[in-house]
């Protein structure tokens, strides 16, 4: 059995790295990511990282990315958690036709192949990074909407909520104290997961230059990376470093959802 | 019911068995210094409310407790320390020898495998017998239960009702005829008529294979009905020991008389108070601060006493093996 | 004396199936009275229906057929406000104790939730709340414990004090102490009876066990099979 509390540190300790990162970017950067020096400069004490082809300092861009790229996960993940809590919820507790609307929505949307739609809508309308947040999270509250449904309908069955039912609650009451708290450890992973899922799709887009050039995030470093020589010339500098961040990244918001996971476990087995 | 030579070799002996658990809220002594016996071809009933630490007790013996639980004491089987051994001999022990029958029999059997391929698995490992074979005397034993349709032994634990699993878990832990079978709360969601019928066969199984019954149960009409010997629990602690009919009609201990009380044939008289904390339990006597017959002597701890009974139920050469917690006696 | 609760001719009926639709009749024709200050006991079997015949009499399930009535009025005819005042005025109790509280309230928050709805003012909360534990028997260190930190027994104590700070008129009791041990099966019965006494309460005590029902009610009703034999 794994070290559990191992875990969940290693991922809060990388979590909040990023978080500081992102927060203080100002503070953290050498260079302004803006700023030219040379270009194509190796790794050496002046630019830690070197520079890429436009002369940029690569250690600064990859601070600053990561306010781009938190951003648009965080940004993704909350409107799609948000939604899809608010479906599911409604769905689950009042039943009847209200249920049976808000699945038909669901389904409908969930006709929608998400990545090819986001790819084409870059494609054509080359948004800024927040119409990308906006439309991932406006597509991808279907799973969780199902998910909270589904515990939703549990819960209500669930006798205290039947008992308030009888004492004379509100609805609105009901739904946000009893049954609200009880579905929130399924929804937190949901929210981290798709935090994680946001930040990879946007650094495909990105990659793939559908992005928005204007403003770097990791998944545009690859790509300038990709398509100025960065991998010919194996500037490894270039393009593993916001890989690698990514990677940490996804990684550390998997571990907190699965330390999460266990701790909710751990309550449940104490009662 | 036959009821043994009082003097019977014993086939399980407890003692001085202490069980707690150290908790965030504290250290929970879930059982104090049990003693008891269990001897050959009898059954025994340990009974008292929830929470009283009776299915602590028997998880004790079967060393299938948590890990935060501590033991001391020793519980003596065919000559040897069960408490003692290690966990492969244990294994060998568990199911074989000593069985137990859990409370929830729908979480207790594997959903995805038929029923009675699950009883038959027992015969297989622990004693290789051929699959179709054992199949076979799964297929008796479920008969003998009640379940006599062919079908039912192929069929998956999820298209029956509590009743139908709980028999198939009992099936389970008999079939290889152990000499021990501890059964914990088998009649918990079982209606009355139901309840009764499956204790009944459960009892006639026990008896065709010469076993002793361990039960654990807080239905003291049940405990009456089926066993010969009567244990009484409360607060971690055993206040009475006794043949089960004289322990009924004649309770030594006020805890005993009280909980009879409440019986509704005696008028759902309740016990005043209410059930101590096991983490800071009373001190002395566990019972004293409810007790209608408290003496200052209860701050301190009684021992128990053999008492002699009125001998309505025992022959003259007998010893009647009652035993009493209490100060009064 | 005042019939306080009545259902006349109610009956439950279960639909299924998309085409061919199937009618199951879970109960027909139910008529019966509820007197204030005394206790209609409801047995049968399980599944005959006992649950849900509370439940409708409470107001938390739709009659397919027949009318519930409260103080002479169609309680679904009633409504916004008219509607609560019934809710409050008919309570129930479930079966599982553990399962009436919610798991991540204390009791102290369970108790004033209801008081916050009762539009209580908050200044009087913990006068209120050391008199209803004293009512139901509690200590008043559960308060900060939650429902799995505490026994079944002071479960239903709970759920019954969050009732009884309603004023109810009518307690629909529905196998109110068949999850117990028999010691506090005795406490909580007896509780009930001395409140009744004390409030002149109706209580419709729904059991299987014929004891209990005895030790209660003034009246028996017993369901078979969807009515009433």
């Amino acid at each position: 059995m794994p070290d559990v509390t191992k875990f969940s540190r290693g991922g809060l300790i990388l979590f909040l790295s990023f978080l500081l990162m992102a927060v203080f970017s100002p503070a953290l950067a050498p260079y302004d990511p803006w700023v030219r020096f040379e270009p194509y400069f190796p790794p050496g004490p002046e630019h830690l990282l070197g520079t890429n082809d436009m002369g940029h300092d690569i250690l600064s861009e990859l601070i600053f990315g990561s306010r781009v790229s938190l951003i648009v996960g965080f940004g993704a993940a909350l409107m799609a958690t948000l939604i899809g809590t608010a479906v599911g919820l409604l769905a689950g507790y009042f039943k009847g036709t209200t249920d049976e609307i808000l699945m038909g929505i669901t389904d409908i949307f969930l006709m929608i192949p998400q990545i090819p739609l986001i790819i084409v809508l870059a494609a054509f309308l080359r948004p800024s990074f927040w119409m990308v947040a906006l439309l991932m999270g406006s597509l991808w509250w279907t799973s969780t909407a199902r998910v909270v449904r589904s515990k939703a309908l549990q819960v209500r069955e669930m006798g205290f909520v039947q008992a308030s039912r009888a004492l004379g609650f509100s609805d609105r009451h009901i739904i946000f104290t009893d049954m609200l708290p009880n579905i929130f450890h399924v929804i937190m992973p949901k929210f981290m997961l798709s935090i994680a899922s946001a930040m990879i799709a946007e650094a495909s887009i990105s990659f793939l230059g559908l992005g928005d050039p204007t403003m770097k995030s990791w998944g545009m470093m690859i790509n300038f990376a990709f398509t100025r020589g960065g991998f010919i010339n194996g500037y490894w500098w270039w393009y593993l470093t916001p890989g690698l961040c990514i990677t940490l990244f996804v990684l550390s918001v998997v571990l907190l959802g699965f330390a999460l996971e266990e701790q909710e476990e751990a309550t449940m087995r104490l009662e | 019911m036959s009821s043994p030579l009082a003097n019977a070799a014993p086939l399980l002996q407890i003692e001085g068995l202490s069980v707690s658990f150290e908790t965030p809220l504290g250290r929970v002594k879930a059982a104090q210094d049990v003693c008891f016996d269990l001897r050959e071809g009898e059954t025994l009933a340990l009974v008292g409310e929830t929470g009283c630490g009776k299915s602590v007790v028997a998880s004790a013996i079967m060393k299938l407790l948590p890990h935060n639980a501590s033991v001391q004491g020793r519980a003596v089987f065919a000559g040897r320390d069960l408490l003692a051994l290690g966990e492969k001999e244990m294994a060998r022990t568990r199911g074989s020898e000593i069985a137990i029958v859990f409370q929830n029999p729908s979480l207790s059997l594997n959903p995805i495998i038929r029923v009675g391929k699950q009883i038959a698995e027992m015969l297989q490992v622990h004693k290789g017998i051929s699959r179709t074979r054992s199949l076979q005397m799964a297929e008796d034993m479920l008969s003998r239960l009640g379940l006599v349709k062919k079908e039912t032994a192929s069929m998956y634990p999820f298209q029956f009702s509590g009743g139908m699993n709980q028999r198939v878990m009992i099936a389970t832990s008999m079939i290889l005829s152990p000499r021990i079978i501890i059964a914990d709360e088998p009649s918990k969601g079982l209606d009355g008529v139901l309840a009764g019928e499956v204790m009944a066969e459960m009892a006639r199984i026990k008896d065709q294979v010469g076993a002793s019954l361990l039960l654990i149960t807080h239905d003291l009409l049940l405990a009456r009905d089926i066993s010969d010997r009567m244990a009484v629990m409360y607060c971690g602690e055993i206040v009475e020991i006794g043949k089960s009919r004289e322990v009924f009609s004649e309770p030594l201990h006020p805890y005993t008389n009280a909980l009879l009380s409440c019986l509704p044939e005696r008028g759902f008289q309740p016990i005043p108070g209410s059930s101590p904390s096991m983490i800071e339990p009373p001190a002395g006597c566990k019972f004293h601060p409810r007790c209608p017959q408290k003496q200052d002597k209860c701050m301190r701890r009684p021992e128990m006493v053999q008492v002699e009974s009125s001998g309505e139920f025992s022959g003259a050469n007998e010893s009647t093996g009652r035993e009493v917690r209490c100060w009064l006696y | 004396m005042l019939a306080v609760l009545k259902a006349e001719e109610v009956g439950k009926a279960y639909e299924s199936g998309l085409i061919f639709k199937k009618r199951h009749i879970a109960l027909r024709g139910i008529t019966l009275e509820m007197v204030e200050g005394k206790t209609l006991g409801l047995m049968g079997v399980s599944g005959s229906g006992k649950t849900t015949l509370g439940m409708m009499l409470a107001g938390l399930e739709k009659p397919s057929s027949g009318r519930v009535l409260f103080a002479g009025e169609d309680i679904w005819r009633l409504r916004g406000r008219e509607f609560l005042a019934f809710r409050r005025q008919v309570q129930m109790v479930f079966q599982d104790p553990e399962g009436s509280l919610n798991p991540r309230k204390s009791i102290e928050r369970s108790i004033h939730e209801v008081l916050g709805l009762l539009k209580i003012p908050q200044r009087e909360w913990l006068k209120r709340t050391g008199e209803i534990l004293e009512m139901v028997g509690l200590p008043e260190e559960l308060l900060c414990r939650y429902p799995a930190q505490i026994s079944g027994g002071q479960c239903q104590r709970v759920a019954l004090g969050r009732v009884l700070l309603l004023h109810p008129r009518v307690i629909i009791l529905d196998e109110p102490t068949s999850a117990l041990d028999i010691s506090v099966q005795a406490q909580i019965l007896n509780l009930l009876k001395d409140l009744q006494q004390e409030l002149g309460l109706a209580y419709l005590l729904i059991s299987h066990q014929p004891e209990v029902i005895r030790f209660m009610s003034h009246e028996t009703i017993v369901l078979e099979r969807g009515g009433i034999s």
